[in-house]
């Protein structure tokens, strides 16, 4: 890991509890390189007493969405089982407890373990029903003082929230421990909750879910009605309310109420809203769970063989085949919140409803479950995925207009969201820096953890060095720049080009070093396309040339210069957006990075350096790989001609994307931060740019032997007549064209046969029904 | 002409490439274990080894340089004992058994240990570094014809259907997995060590399969054609060794003689339809064995593909009842460079086990080949 945790550190960790959340709280333990015990009880009359846990890390390494980033994180986790491996906690420097949400059953466990834990080892537990007073109660102190709960969201992997909540016995070193841990090892971002019931993003999201129910039951809605308004156009997943259920298993909303309900403050505005929903218990009790059953408020009807999507009539219980909602409401949402709420139509309403309530219930709730708006908000956006939590919603809607418009239908508004409408709003930005309003009334700037460098809080105060309508470069200090993309999805078009060409003459003369980072959800998804395919269609070839060739040399300038470039993605960095950072001096990686070439998919080849990098990348690095000529092209041909995309940071080092000595971040709001220590430490250690690669390529030998495996596939049905055509261009620029296994050649020329091949492809009419389909579906195209 | 004999035949497990057992086991050394194995069944005085030939089909990675003297020191082969690697693709182990009978026959030695190797795990097939003569694709593209290939051709050109070839498949795991559960593999099989385990059994046979299971499987080679994996031998690491002497030195030291060698004969035929390889070859050591087929008590036939078995039985009116009586390479795995030493010492033992007079065993080879081996009982 790049930054260093508090106190102690954890080297090991213990999973009580091989369920889903256990073995993925596991699987995120180990994808942060730490080993893990993985246990579980023994099961009746077991000839493998391990078969629990066992079973649990078989299923991590078939799961979809892969819970583990790489196979070497697999080898971490080591199962056992609760009755043999309790001896092994000795060397456990953190015990998570993921066992049934049963009182006896947890305090029976931590009773057992209390012996045989080592003194200072944390333990915590993952309930996200039971108070942690109930949990510690009768229990030594000592036990107490090391324990707090560590609330995780389904899938560990990829939800980003972790609420650590501690009790007035808890050590609040171990809370700081534990809290440093989970931001930089295990990539969260840390809310620290109070012990209430469902602590912070529970609390307000389970009342979302709620009153989005009750509320589309109330009005007459459709699912597909209702899921239209709570998706997207409130900032909510696309899945909105009852696709969302069918995800995550209709039967946890009952016990998720139950629990929630029982453990509330009389008067809680949540139990107010609750009520029997017959159709969802007569659902499960017949076995429509949801995705992970025969199907819920949506299903896939495949009798008489064809797949007809249905949906549920909330009515009736009855399923048709589904309707797509027509909402103007739905349309008129992108002109902002208050449009949507205060549209006439029954989506409009709808959103006034659920949004009301769970806007003015989240104003009642600060402090009671978390000390300021910020943490809630934090909450709301990564343990539920919104795209703003419900303090930025308010501000949104407008603090004030909000508090009136809640006052004329006579409903209570709460004391802190009257303060906000007096004040003006819960956030503003003052001198270039974000704040949030406390609950005495005053402004406070939002205060970032150490480490975490945002660039949003940098553009928030300063202006741009260089701005186009592609790229931007900002100072981020220490005579560091950073390189923004901000055309649509990121796409790398002759603006972002030419700013990045600026930003290298720029940082050339005036600072110390460059970092490629954007905070937008994928770095780059490639050239833009579009543009090329419209340049082909009025046959504009030199334009087309000049593009290409454009890009070569500003990848080359970005290779060859004096100072370091460091790449710094996150999401998808595919094609051009991939070929940038193989050109860089080093990459600082987020663990959740999908890099590929993808190229094939449009019926193209990498044509901005993208194969020689490869081919640069596959020459062995130790003496136990394959000489020769032909290992290296073979490795970089398996890679571009099947398009592979690195499913993570870690996937992405097996492919070679990235070199052994590139980094990797577990917590995205420390990528910037840890790029730019890369580059400094680059800068400090006399940074040189790389000597020109001369590679020894097998030539036409080797493009016969590429030419008869693809052959192979063609018989096999795996590759198309148009796969073999771009395979077959791809062979001819990683083999070296005419080159001779006796010579060495040089990178440009390597470039310059992609190139050739790059625009033979263009001008071919498969190639062109590809990119003309990948645009107008998203999807490739099988030619 | 001084007669040359089988005097003694062992083998490792055989185990699937990659997933496999032996996949993490150097080739060199599981060779080197197999040998030493060899040598403390037949209790040979290693002095008197004048060579040992390595067959490897692709000799280069760990199986490189000339695997065959490297394995020598590795199998503690006194320095004096020369090493020769042989590369006659499948046909490789088979031939250094021919070899070892020249040499034998021409009183250039007396004893020779004939041994096979191949790591499909380790070094792939076509090598690490597949570099095709582009005039000579051009001019003959089956120069370099894959293997699944020649199989959809054969099958094709033999009108042979998916059920018939599915059929073989399994009467060969049926055989194979008898003959485990019977203890009859036991014998041959020299344990080896990889780390810490010791691998005794083989891993390829599919007790279980049937007929069901092989129908469901896709073609795969050819997506319209009839030959899958069902019916393929597998990619397999494997090694196997024969002692070959000549009969009076093996008389002189009471070896436990299996068979004589009586005739061989190698052909080629077009290499799209290498796997008829056999019929050619066959033809060849019968007639120069004065025998027919009729003759011939015990065939190992080795199944590179359920296909080319076929059309060869066709060909050469082959009784099913006669031909790998313990499986064939289908059910047990063809490591390529070691299977020939396998079926002839396979032979042999046979011979010895089932009281019968005369054996043949055959193989195709890549490239378009065929290669046989005709034993006696003495």
């Amino acid at each position: 890991m790049a930054a260093t945790t508090t106190g102690a550190p954890i080297r090991k960790a213990c999973v009580i509890g091989a369920g889903v959340m256990g073995s993925g709280i596991a699987a995120q333990i180990a994808n942060a390189g730490i080993p893990v015990l993985l246990l579980d009880i023994v099961p009746k009359d077991a000839a493998n007493r391990n078969a629990i846990a066992e079973g649990a890390i078989a299923k991590l390494l078939k799961a979809d969405p892969a819970p583990l980033m790489s196979s070497a994180a697999a080898k971490l986790i080591t199962p056992g089982n609760i009755d043999d491996d309790l001896d092994k906690l000795a060397e456990v420097d953190w015990i998570v407890e993921a066992v049934i949400e049963k009182i006896e059953i947890k305090q029976a466990l931590y009773r057992k373990l209390m012996d045989k834990r080592q003194p200072g080892s944390i333990v915590s537990s993952n309930t996200s029903t039971i108070p942690l007073a109930q949990l510690t109660e009768d229990l030594p102190e000592a036990f107490a003082r090391d324990f707090c709960i560590t609330h995780f969201f389904n899938p560990p992997r990829y939800m980003r929230l972790l609420e650590v909540v501690g009790g007035p016995k808890t050590d609040s070193a171990q809370i700081e421990r534990i809290a440093a841990f989970g931001d930089i090892a295990l990539g969260k971002m840390i809310v620290r909750g109070k012990d209430t019931p469902g602590f912070v993003a529970n609390r307000i999201g389970v009342y979302w879910m709620q009153a989005a129910i009750i509320h589309a039951l109330d009005l007459g809605l459709t699912v597909e009605m209702a899921d239209a308004i709570m998706g997207r156009p409130i900032g909510a997943p696309k899945t909105g309310i009852f696709a969302l259920l069918d995800l995550v298993g209709l039967d946890l909303m009952p016990h998720v109420d139950a629990s929630l309900a029982a453990s509330l403050p009389a008067g809680d505005p949540y139990l107010s809203i609750r009520r029997d929903f017959p159709l969802l218990t007569k659902m499960i009790a017949e076995g429509y769970t949801g995705r992970k059953g025969k199907g819920g408020f949506y299903r896939l009807n495949t009798e008489g063989g064809k797949k007809v999507k249905e949906s549920v009539d909330l009515r009736t219980g009855a399923y048709a085949p589904s309707t797509a909602a027509r909402l103007d409401s739905a349309d008129a949402a992108k002109g902002g919140l208050r449009v949507l709420v205060t549209h006439p139509d029954a989506g409009g309403q709808y959103a006034w409803r659920v949004l009301s309530g769970m806007l003015s219930y989240a104003a009642s709730l600060v402090p009671t479950i978390a000390d300021d708006i910020v943490a809630v908000d934090q909450a709301i956006r990564t343990g539920f995925n919104f795209k703003r939590g419900p303090f930025e919603m308010i501000d949104e809607l407008g603090a004030a207009w909000l508090a009136e418009a809640l006052r004329k239908e006579n409903r209570p508004v709460p004391d802190f969201l009257a303060m906000a409408a007096k004040a003006g709003s819960f956030y503003k930005v003052e001198n270039g820096r974000l704040q949030y309003l406390g609950l005495d009334g005053s402004y406070r700037p939002v205060e970032r953890p150490e480490g975490v460098l945002l660039l949003r809080d940098i553009k928030l105060a300063s202006k741009p060095i260089l701005k186009n309508g592609s790229a931007s470069l900002w100072d981020i200090g220490d005579g560091v720049a950073c390189l923004e993309f901000h055309s649509k999805m990121n796409a790398i078009d002759p603006d972002t080009l030419t700013l990045m060409k600026q930003s290298l003459d720029h940082v050339g003369k005036n600072m110390k070093a460059l970092v490629l980072h954007n905070e937008a959800d994928n770095f780059s998804v490639g050239a833009n396309i579009g543009l090329a395919l419209f340049a082909a269609n009025i046959a504009m070839w030199p334009m087309i040339d000049d593009l290409i060739g454009q890009g070569i040399a500003v990848y080359k300038a970005i290779k060859y210069a004096p100072f370091p470039v460091v790449g710094a993605p996150s999401g998808m960095a595919l094609g051009g957006g991939c070929e940038v950072l193989l050109h860089c001096a080093a990459i600082q990686a987020h663990s959740e990075t999908y890099i590929g070439l993808v190229e094939v998919g449009v019926g193209l080849i990498p044509g901005w350096g993208g194969c020689a990098e490869m081919l640069i990348r596959y020459q062995p690095q130790s003496a136990k790989e394959p000489k020769g000529p032909m290992p290296p092209v073979a490795q970089a041909f398996e890679t571009i001609s099947l398009a592979k995309v690195a499913k993570s940071a870690a996937e992405a080092k097996q492919l070679r994307f990235l070199r052994r000595d590139d980094g990797i971040t577990m917590n995205r709001d420390r990528l910037l931060a840890d790029a730019k220590a890369k580059a400094l430490a680059l800068v400090a250690a006399g940074h040189q740019p790389p000597k020109p690669a001369e590679l020894r390529l097998p030539g036409p030998s080797g493009k016969t032997a590429l030419t008869l495996a693809v052959d192979g596939f063609v018989a096999q049905g795996k590759a198309l007549a148009h796969d073999r055509a771009v395979s077959l261009t791809l062979a001819e620029a990683l083999t070296g064209g005419a080159t001779d296994m006796t010579e060495m050649i040089g990178e440009d020329q390597i470039n310059k046969l992609a190139k050739q091949g790059f625009m033979k492809l263009l001008r071919s009419e498969p190639t062109l029904a590809r990119m003309e389909h990948m645009l107008s579906t998203g999807k490739p195209l099988r030619n | 002409m001084t007669e040359a004999v089988i005097a003694g035949y062992v083998r490792s497990p055989f185990h699937f490439a990659g997933k496999g057992a032996l996949a993490k086991l150097r080739p060199d050394d599981m060779a080197g274990a197999v040998i030493r194995g060899l040598i403390d069944k037949t209790g040979i005085d290693v002095k008197d080894v004048e060579d040992l030939l390595v067959g490897c089909a692709f000799p280069e990675g760990e199986q490189g340089l000339n695997v065959a003297r490297l394995i020598g020191f590795i199998a503690d082969l006194p320095q004096s004992v020369a090493g020769a690697t042989i590369n006659r693709f499948c046909g490789s182990s088979m031939q250094g058994i021919h070899s070892a009978a020249g040499a034998i026959a021409l009183g250039a030695g007396d004893v020779f240990i004939c041994a096979g190797i191949e790591s499909m795990s380790r070094v792939p097939m076509m090598g690490f570094n597949p570099l095709p003569n582009p005039a000579l694709t051009e001019r003959l593209p089956a120069a370099y014809i894959s293997m699944g290939e020649t199989a959809e051709n054969v099958a094709k050109k033999y009108k042979l259907d998916r059920r018939e070839q599915e059929e073989l498949a399994l009467s060969s795991h049926r055989k194979a997995s008898a003959a485990r559960q019977g203890g009859r593999l036991a014998d041959e099989i020299i344990p080896v060590k990889v780390g810490n385990e010791t691998v005794s059994i083989d891993g390829c046979i599919r007790d279980e399969t049937t007929l069901e299971a092989l129908a469901g499987l896709k073609p795969a080679f050819d997506q319209n054609g009839s030959v899958t994996a069902g019916t393929s031998s597998p990619l397999t690491d494997g090694a196997s060794a024969c002692l070959v002497t000549s009969a009076d030195y093996a008389k002189a030291h009471g070896l436990p003689v299996l068979a004589k060698i009586r005739a061989i004969g190698v052909a080629g035929c077009a290499p799209e339809i290498m796997g008829i390889g056999p019929v050619a070859a066959t033809r060849k050591a019968l007639k120069r064995a004065g025998l027919t087929i009729k003759d011939i008590d015990i065939i190992e036939l080795n199944e590179a593909f359920a296909s080319q078995a076929l059309a060869c039985m066709r060909d050469l009116e082959i009784d099913p009842n006669k031909m790998n009586l313990d499986g064939g390479a289908i059910a047990l795995g063809h490591p390529l460079g070691a299977t020939g030493a396998r079926i002839t010492g396979k032979a042999a033992a046979l011979l010895k086990r089932e009281g019968k007079q005369f054996s043949l065993s055959t193989q195709c080879i890549g490239g378009g080949q065929g290669i046989t081996t005709i034993l006696e009982a003495v």
